[in-house]
C-alpha cells in the first residue's frame, strides 16, 4: 500500500489549508490538528465580516468550547504559543477569482459549504459550485502540489435505492451552464417581481393587513413582501431544478456539481480525495463525548419529540437514519489528507453508518422514548411533557393529517382576526399561536427530512474501512472511524441526546406567551417620554359613547329614541369608515357635533361627562401614567377625541394632542380644525416632537390598544400593547412586546351611562 | 316599652341565626354554648318630631334659645353631617332637612340674609347634587344650591382658617366661612357613640393638617374603644380642639338620635329576633334571599343602597356642644348597649353591605377592613368582646372590587402599599405624606367625587387597635387573594374558620356573636 508509506513521510512537516474552520466540522478539524498533529501547520481561509476582521473571527473561534480540553491539557500559555507558531489566517472570500494561496501547501481540506438545505439558488451555487471553482483554480495557480480533500455529503448520490459504492458520481449535468443559469436567476426574479400583476397582488395583500396603519406602513410592507417573494422564487427555482435533475434539494444538487468541478479541474493535476459524510452529529469521544456546536440536522427532531410536538413521524420504521459522530468524520478526513492518491485516480470515501451499523427509525424512536421517559422536559410550570408514541402511519397519511391541520388553523386565524376582540379572543389567539408553532415545527421537520427519511440508499464504506485499518500510532489512539464501534443505545441516550437537550437555553416549552410591562424606572436625564393613546388604552369608552353621553344630557328624554335611531341607522357607515381608515371615521363621526353650542358642550363636560370619563378610565393606566411622572418622564396623550372631553385627565400629562372642533360664532360646524392624528401620523408626530425636545425614543414608552397604533409603538424602545385587539396582540406576541391587561375596576358602559345621564 | 338587650346562650332549641354577609345574608347555626349579643329592642320614635325640634330650639341646654342668637345682618352658617350618616340612609324627609327648615324659618323671621349651608364632609368625597338634595330637601336645595349650599373643601387653602394650637400643639384649622361666621349651627345625627359633640365641627370642617393629629396609629391604638369617649385618645384630642374652637367660634349644636328600625316593613325580619319570626317573616326571608341571589350584582348593589331606613327619632337636643352631647350619648346607649360578662376566645360578626364610606358606592377590601376591625370590633365599652390574642371571624365575600371614581387612591393603596406591608406604623411612616399631598388625588378630591388621597390610610389606622389586640382574623366566604393581601385568612365555612381558629385559642374556645343587624354595643364587664 503505497499510500501508507507516503502518509508516514508527510507527517513530518506539513502545511494544511482549511476552509470552513468556523463551522461545526471545521472547528473539530482545527482542534484535532492542534491537539494531535503537532508538526502540522495550518492556514485558515476565513472571510472577514462587517465589523469583524478575519483574525478577530479566528481569535473568537479559539475561545470556543471545542478547544477547552486541549487548552486545559497543555496549559493556556502553551496553547497560545502553539496557535501563534502554527496557525495563520488568510483573509479572503470564496467566490473570488484573485485568490492567492501559499505555495508550500501539502494538503487542503475544503469544508466550507452552505449551512441551509434550501437556500436561494444563486447563493447555493455561489458557495457550493463557484466557490469550489475559484478555490481550485487558485490551487492550480499557486504552483504547490497539495492533496485536496474535498468534503461533500453522502446525499450527493441523489434519489437512489440500494447500495451506493464509493466512486465518482454518474450524471450528465453540465455544471458550467447550471452555474450560469443560477447566476442569472436573481435578475430574472427581480424583473418578474416588478410586473404590474405581481406588484398589485403584493400591494393588495399588504393593504389588507396594514391599511389601517397608513400608506407609509402599507408601502413598506408591500416592498418587504416583494423582496420576500423574490427570495421565495429563488428558493423554489433551486428546489425544482434539483428535483428535475434528480436530487433531493438544491444543497445536494450543488454539492454534487461541486464534486464534478473538483474532478474537472484537478484530475491528473493534483491528488484529490472526496469525503462524503452522512448526517454529522455530536462527538462520540473527541474532544469530549457530546461536544456539539450549533443546531445540526437531527436536533430539531429530537427537541420537537421531547417537547411533545412531534406526535407522529412521516418515515418508515425500517428506514435508516444515517448518523455519524463528528470525531469519526474528522479522523477520516485527516487520515485521508495524509494519504494522497495518484493525481489521475481521485479517491472517494463515504463516512456513514448505514452500511456497517444501521440505525433504523424504529430504533431511534425507541431510544428517544426511553430517554425522554427517563429525562422528561419540563412543561413551563405544568409538570413534565409525556413523550409521544409513534405509530408510523406512513408518509402520505402523515402529510395529509398535517395539511388538514394547517388548513383548519388558517381558517381559525382568519375568523379570529375578523371577529371582535376580548380577553377571550386573546386567549384563543394564544392557543392558536401555540398550535400554529407546533404545526409549523412539524411542517419544517417534515419538509426537511421528507426525502432523507424516505431515502433507501445504503452508502457502502469498504474504502473507509480499509483506511481505518491502515491507521497507525497516534491516529489509531483517537479511536479511528469504524462505524461498527458505535453502540447506538449508549451514543444516543448517554452522549447525543443529553448534549442536544443540555445545550438548549431557556425553558423547555414556552407556555406564557405575553409578558406584562416592565417596572417604570427613573431615567434621570429628562429625555424619556411616555406616550399614551386614550380610547381603549386609558379609558374603555369610545367616541360614540362619549358623544351619546353628552348628547343625551342635552336632549329632553322624549327625543332620546330619535337620536338613538339615527345613530343606529348610520352605524354601518361609521363601521365601514372605521375598518377602512380610522381618520376617515373620526371625520365622519365628528359631523354629528354640528350645531352644538361650544359653551353648552363645555358645561355638560364639566358637570357630567367628565366624571363619566373617569368612571370609564382604567385605574391601572392612571397608575402607570403617574409612575412615569414620578420617574421624571414626560407624559403625552395623543388621541382622536375632542380636547374638552379629555380635560378631566389632562393634569396627568405634560402635553395633550387632541382633535379640535371648528367653531363659528360659538356653534360647532361639524368640521375639524386640523386633521386627526392617527396611525402613522402619530409616529411621525412623535419623531418630530422627540427631535424638537431632544428626547431619547429608545428609552421611551408608548401605549396603544389597536393595530393602527402599531407605527407609534414601533417608534419607541418600550412598546406596550394595552388590552390589544387581536391583530395587535398577534403582532405584539410575535415581537415579544409587553402586553398589559388593564381592565380591572373599570365601570361598564351601561352602568356609567346610567350614573351619568339619569 | 321596648325590651332590653340581652345575651343569648345557644342551646339545642336555638334556631339558625341571621347574619349579614356583604350584599346578602345567611342563617347560621352556631356551636352550642356560643353567646349572642342582642341590643335592646328598637325604641319607640318620637310622635311629633317637628314639635320636638321646636322645643329643642326654644329651650336649648347651655345656650339661649336659637331665636335670641339670630339677628339681621349676621353671618349664619349651617353645617350638617354628610352622606356617611346615618347607615343605611334615612327615608325622606331626612331629619337634617326637618331641622334645617326650622333653623332657616327662625333665621328668616329674624331677617338673616347671609346664610350658607355646608356639608361637613372633611376628607370624604363631595356629595353629588342629587345627594345634597335628598339630604336637605327640595325646598332648601332649590333656594341655596349651588352658590350657598356647598361641600366643604379641605384642600381649598384660601378658604381654610387656622384657629390656633391646642395645649398639645395640635393645629386647629377649619372652613373659613364657618370660622368667620357669627354663628355656626351644626345639624347632626349621632348613630354611634363615636360621632357628634366635639367631633362635629373640629373634624367635619377640618383640613388634613388638623386631622392628622388624631387620625393616626398612635391615637387609634390608645382609643379603647373609640366608641367609648372617656377611654378614647381620639376623643381626648377632639375635646381639646373643641375647647379651643369654643373660645373662638360660636357653635349651636343640634343633635338627633335614631332607633334601630334599619330596614323597611317588608324586611321586618331583619329587625326581629330569629325565634320570634312568624310564618310571614320566614316567607319574607326566603323570598328576599332568593330575589337577592337572582338580581345581577350591579343592580343588587343599587337596590340595597336605595333601600332607606324608616328610623324613628329618639331624641332632638340643642345647645352648647359640650352640654348637649352627654344627653345624646345617653340616648344612643339606651338603644344599643348590652352588658356582657367577660370576653371570649372568638368573636363573630356579620358584615353588612354598607359602611360610612361606600354609600351609593362599592364596599372595597380596605373598607371591609375598616368596617370589621375598625367599626364593629370597637363597638364595646371596657374591653373588647374577644380576649387579647383571640380570633375575630367575619362574614364577607371581600371581593376585589373598587369604585374608580370614588376610591381612586384606595386602588393604589391596595395594589402598591399593601403589597409591601400591612403594618399600620410602617404604612404611616412611609406612605402617609405621599398619599396626602399627591396632586392628582387632590385634583380628584376637589373636582371629581373622590375620597381624599390619604383616606385609605385612615381606614387602615381604624383597625390598628384590633390588629394589635387580635391573634388572627378570618373571613368566612372571603376572596382568598384579597384577604391574603391584607394579611388575613379566609375560610369557606364557619366550621373551617373555627378549625383554623383553634390553632390559636385551643380546642374548646368560647365564642361570642355580636348580632347585626341591628347595631349592638357591648359593655364587656
Amino acid at each position: 500500500m503505497g499510500t501508507i508509506d507516503q502518509a508516514e513521510g508527510q507527517e513530518q512537516d506539513g502545511h494544511l489549508l482549511l476552509t470552513g474552520a468556523t463551522g461545526f466540522l471545521g472547528q473539530a478539524t482545527l482542534e484535532r490538528i492542534l491537539a494531535s498533529h503537532p508538526r502540522l501547520r495550518v492556514t485558515l481561509l476565513v472571510r472577514g465580516r462587517t465589523g469583524t476582521t478575519a483574525q478577530e473571527r479566528v481569535d473568537r473561534l479559539l475561545r470556543q468550547p471545542v478547544f477547552s480540553r486541549w487548552r486545559e491539557r497543555v496549559g493556556a500559555e502553551v496553547a497560545a504559543a502553539e496557535v501563534a507558531a502554527r496557525v495563520r489566517v488568510l483573509d479572503a472570500d470564496l467566490g473570488n477569482r484573485d485568490l492567492t494561496l501559499p505555495d508550500d501547501l501539502t494538503a487542503l481540506v475544503h469544508g466550507a459549504s452552505t449551512v441551509s438545505f434550501d437556500p436561494p439558488v444563486d447563493e447555493a451555487f455561489r458557495t457550493n459550485v463557484q466557490g469550489v471553482r475559484d478555490l481550485y483554480e487558485a490551487v492550480l495557480r499557486s504552483g504547490g502540489n497539495p492533496h485536496v480533500v474535498h468534503v461533500s455529503t453522502a446525499y450527493v448520490n441523489g434519489v437512489h435505492h440500494g447500495p451506493v459504492p464509493e466512486m465518482s458520481l454518474r450524471h450528465d449535468v453540465d455544471w458550467q451552464s447550471e452555474l450560469a443559469a443560477a447566476e442569472a436567476a436573481r435578475a430574472f426574479s427581480e424583473a418578474d417581481s416588478r410586473r404590474p400583476a405581481t406588484l398589485r397582488g403584493l400591494f393588495d395583500e399588504a393593504k389588507k393587513v396594514h391599511g389601517k396603519s397608513g400608506p407609509r406602513s402599507t408601502a413598506v410592507a408591500a416592498e418587504a413582501r416583494r423582496q420576500e417573494w423574490v427570495e421565495k422564487q429563488l428558493v423554489e427555482h433551486g428546489r425544482l431544478r434539483a428535483k428535475v435533475a434528480g436530487w433531493h434539494d438544491v444543497y445536494t444538487f450543488t454539492k454534487a456539481l461541486g464534486e464534478r468541478v473538483a474532478e474537472t479541474l484537478l484530475t491528473g493535476r493534483r491528488p484529490l480525495t472526496v469525503v462524503r459524510p452522512a448526517i454529522v452529529e455530536s462527538a462520540l469521544r473527541h474532544p469530549y463525548p457530546g461536544w456539539i456546536q450549533g443546531f445540526k440536522m437531527a436536533e430539531p427532531l429530537i427537541l420537537a419529540y421531547g417537547r411533545g410536538q412531534l406526535t407522529e413521524f412521516p418515515g418508515r420504521p425500517d428506514g435508516i437514519l444515517d448518523v455519524i459522530p463528528v470525531d469519526m468524520v474528522v479522523s477520516a478526513v485527516l487520515a485521508a489528507a495524509l494519504r494522497p492518491p495518484e493525481p489521475e485516480k481521485p479517491h472517494y470515501l463515504h463516512v456513514s453508518s448505514g452500511d456497517r451499523n444501521p440505525l433504523t427509525f424504529r430504533e431511534m424512536y425507541e431510544q428517544l422514548h426511553r430517554f425522554f421517559t427517563d429525562n422528561p422536559m419540563t412543561d413551563g410550570g405544568y409538570g413534565h411533557v409525556t413523550p409521544p408514541t409513534w405509530e408510523f402511519p406512513g408518509a402520505t397519511r402523515a402529510d395529509r393529517l398535517l395539511r388538514t391541520g394547517e388548513k383548519i388553523l388558517d381558517l381559525a386565524q382568519d375568523a379570529l382576526l375578523r371577529g371582535p376582540h376580548s380577553e377571550r379572543t386573546r386567549r384563543w389567539q394564544d392557543d392558536l399561536t401555540r398550535t400554529r408553532e407546533d404545526t409549523d415545527a412539524l411542517r419544517r421537520l417534515s419538509d426537511l427530512y421528507g426525502d432523507y427519511v424516505q431515502n433507501e440508499a445504503v452508502y457502502r464504506t469498504d474504502k473507509l474501512l480499509a483506511l481505518h485499518h491502515s491507521l497507525t500510532g497516534d491516529e489509531a489512539a483517537t479511536g479511528g472511524f469504524d462505524p461498527a464501534d458505535i453502540d447506538w443505545g449508549h451514543y444516543l441516550r448517554e452522549v447525543h441526546f443529553p448534549a442536544v437537550t443540555g445545550s438548549r437555553r431557556g425553558p423547555d416549552k414556552r407556555r406564557s406567551r405575553s409578558r406584562g410591562p416592565k417596572e417604570v424606572n427613573p431615567t434621570g436625564d429628562n429625555r424619556t417620554v411616555a406616550i399614551f393613546d386614550l380610547e381603549g388604552t386609558i379609558v374603555s369608552s369610545n367616541l360614540i359613547e362619549t358623544y351619546l353621553m353628552a348628547k343625551l344630557n342635552e336632549l329632553p328624554r322624549g327625543e332620546w329614541a330619535g337620536e338613538m335611531a339615527d345613530l343606529l341607522r348610520r352605524m354601518p357607515r361609521y363601521l365601514s369608515a372605521e375598518r377602512h381608515d380610522r381618520g376617515e371615521f373620526i371625520r365622519t363621526f365628528m359631523r354629528r357635533w354640528e350645531g352644538f353650542a361650544e359653551a353648552d358642550l363645555r358645561k355638560i363636560v364639566a358637570d357630567k361627562v367628565g366624571d363619566a370619563l373617569l368612571r370609564r378610565a382604567h385605574p391601572q393606566a392612571i397608575r402607570r401614567i403617574r409612575q412615569h411622572r414620578k420617574a421624571g418622564h414626560r407624559t403625552v396623550l395623543i388621541t382622536g377625541t375632542l380636547d374638552m372631553l379629555v380635560e378631566p385627565i389632562a393634569p396627568l400629562f405634560d402635553e395633550t394632542v387632541t382633535c379640535r372642533l371648528h367653531v363659528r360664532d360659538g356653534i360647532c360646524t361639524g368640521f375639524l380644525d386640523r386633521p386627526p392624528l392617527v396611525g402613522e401620523a402619530r409616529a411621525a408626530w412623535l419623531v418630530q416632537y422627540a427631535e424638537a425636545a431632544q428626547l431619547d425614543l429608545a428609552s421611551s414608552y408608548a401605549y396603544g390598544d389597536s393595530y393602527s397604533d402599531r407605527p407609534l409603538l414601533e417608534a419607541v424602545g418600550n412598546p406596550v400593547a394595552v388590552n390589544p385587539d387581536t391583530r395587535l396582540y398577534r403582532h405584539a406576541t410575535r415581537k415579544r412586546w409587553a402586553v398589559a391587561d388593564w381592565t380591572a375596576h373599570t365601570m361598564s358602559a351601561v352602568d356609567s351611562m346610567v350614573e351619568t345621564v339619569w | 316599652m321596648s325590651r332590653p338587650g340581652f345575651v343569648l346562650e345557644v342551646d339545642e332549641r336555638t334556631p339558625a341565626l341571621l347574619m349579614h354577609q356583604g350584599e346578602g345574608f345567611r342563617l347560621e347555626k352556631l356551636p352550642m354554648g356560643s353567646r349572642v349579643i342582642y341590643p335592646p329592642e328598637s325604641l319607640p320614635g318620637l310622635r311629633d318630631v317637628d314639635e320636638e325640634i321646636r322645643k329643642a330650639l326654644a329651650a336649648p341646654v347651655g345656650r339661649p334659645p336659637l331665636s335670641e342668637l339670630l339677628y339681621a345682618g349676621m353671618r349664619l352658617t349651617i353645617v350638617f353631617d354628610d352622606l356617611s350618616l346615618p347607615l343605611p340612609q334615612m327615608q325622606t324627609p331626612d331629619i337634617r332637612q326637618r331641622v334645617i327648615e326650622h333653623v332657616l324659618e327662625a333665621a328668616a323671621a329674624k331677617g338673616v340674609d347671609d346664610v350658607e349651608l355646608i356639608a361637613g364632609n372633611a376628607l370624604h368625597r363631595r356629595m353629588t347634587p342629587a345627594e345634597l338634595k335628598r339630604t336637605v330637601g327640595d325646598r332648601v336645595y332649590r333656594s341655596f344650591f349651588p352658590h350657598h349650599l356647598k361641600n366643604h373643601d379641605a384642600e381649598d387653602k384660601e378658604n381654610l382658617k387656622e384657629i390656633g394650637h391646642t395645649r398639645h400643639g395640635e393645629v386647629v384649622e377649619i372652613n373659613r366661612r364657618a370660622a368667620e361666621s357669627d354663628l355656626i349651627v351644626y345639624v347632626n345625627i349621632t348613630l354611634t357613640p363615636m360621632s357628634g359633640g366635639p367631633k362635629s365641627v373640629s373634624v367635619g370642617l377640618a383640613s388634613y393638617r388638623s386631622l392628622k393629629h388624631h387620625h393616626n396609629v398612635q391615637t387609634l391604638r390608645n382609643s379603647k374603644s373609640f366608641n367609648d369617649p372617656p377611654n378614647s385618645a381620639m376623643h381626648h384630642s377632639y375635646n381639646r380642639m373643641a375647647a379651643l374652637l369654643a373660645e373662638n367660634v360660636n357653635v349651636f349644636q343640634i343633635e338627633t338620635t335614631v332607633n334601630n328600625d334599619m330596614f323597611p316593613k317588608q324586611m321586618d325580619f331583619l329587625n326581629k329576633r330569629e325565634w320570634e319570626w312568624n310564618l310571614k317573616d320566614q316567607a319574607a326571608f326566603l323570598a328576599v334571599r332568593r330575589a337577592n341571589e337572582l338580581v345581577p350584582p350591579a343592580k343588587r348593589r343599587q337596590i340595597w343602597h336605595r333601600t332607606a331606613a324608616p328610623y324613628g327619632i329618639t331624641g332632638v337636643n340643642a345647645g352648647a356642644p359640650e352640654d348637649v352631647h352627654p344627653i345624646t350619648l345617653k340616648n344612643v346607649l339606651r338603644q344599643q348597649l348590652t352588658e356582657v360578662n367577660g370576653p371570649s376566645d372568638i368573636g363573630i360578626w356579620g358584615l353588612p353591605y354598607i359602611c360610612p364610606y361606600n354609600v351609593n358606592s362599592i364596599m372595597n377590601p380596605i373598607l371591609v377592613m375598616s368596617l370589621s376591625l375598625g367599626y364593629l370590633f370597637n363597638m364595646y365599652q371596657n374591653q373588647p368582646i374577644v380576649r387579647p390574642g383571640g380570633v375575630a371571624i367575619f362574614y364577607h365575600p371581600v371581593p376585589n372590587e373598587f369604585h374608580s371614581v370614588h376610591h381612586p387612591s384606595y386602588i393604589d393603596f391596595f395594589e402598591e402599599v399593601l403589597a409591601e406591608t400591612t403594618d399600620p406604623v410602617a404604612i404611616e411612616t412611609k406612605f402617609e405624606e405621599q398619599f396626602a399631598t399627591d396632586p392628582w388625588y387632590i385634583h380628584l378630591y376637589r373636582n371629581s367625587y373622590a375620597y381624599h388621597g390619604v383616606h385609605p390610610l385612615y381606614m387602615w389606622y381604624w383597625g390598628a387597635h384590633a390588629l394589635e389586640h387580635l391573634g388572627d382574623v378570618i373571613f368566612v366566604g372571603g376572596d382568598r387573594k384579597t384577604t391574603e393581601r391584607m394579611g388575613f385568612r379566609s375560610a369557606s365555612t364557619l366550621q373551617d374558620a373555627l378549625e383554623m381558629a383553634r390553632e390559636r385559642v385551643g380546642s374548646s374556645p368560647t365564642i361570642t356573636y355580636q348580632h347585626t343587624p341591628p347595631i349592638a354595643m357591648a359593655d364587656v364587664r
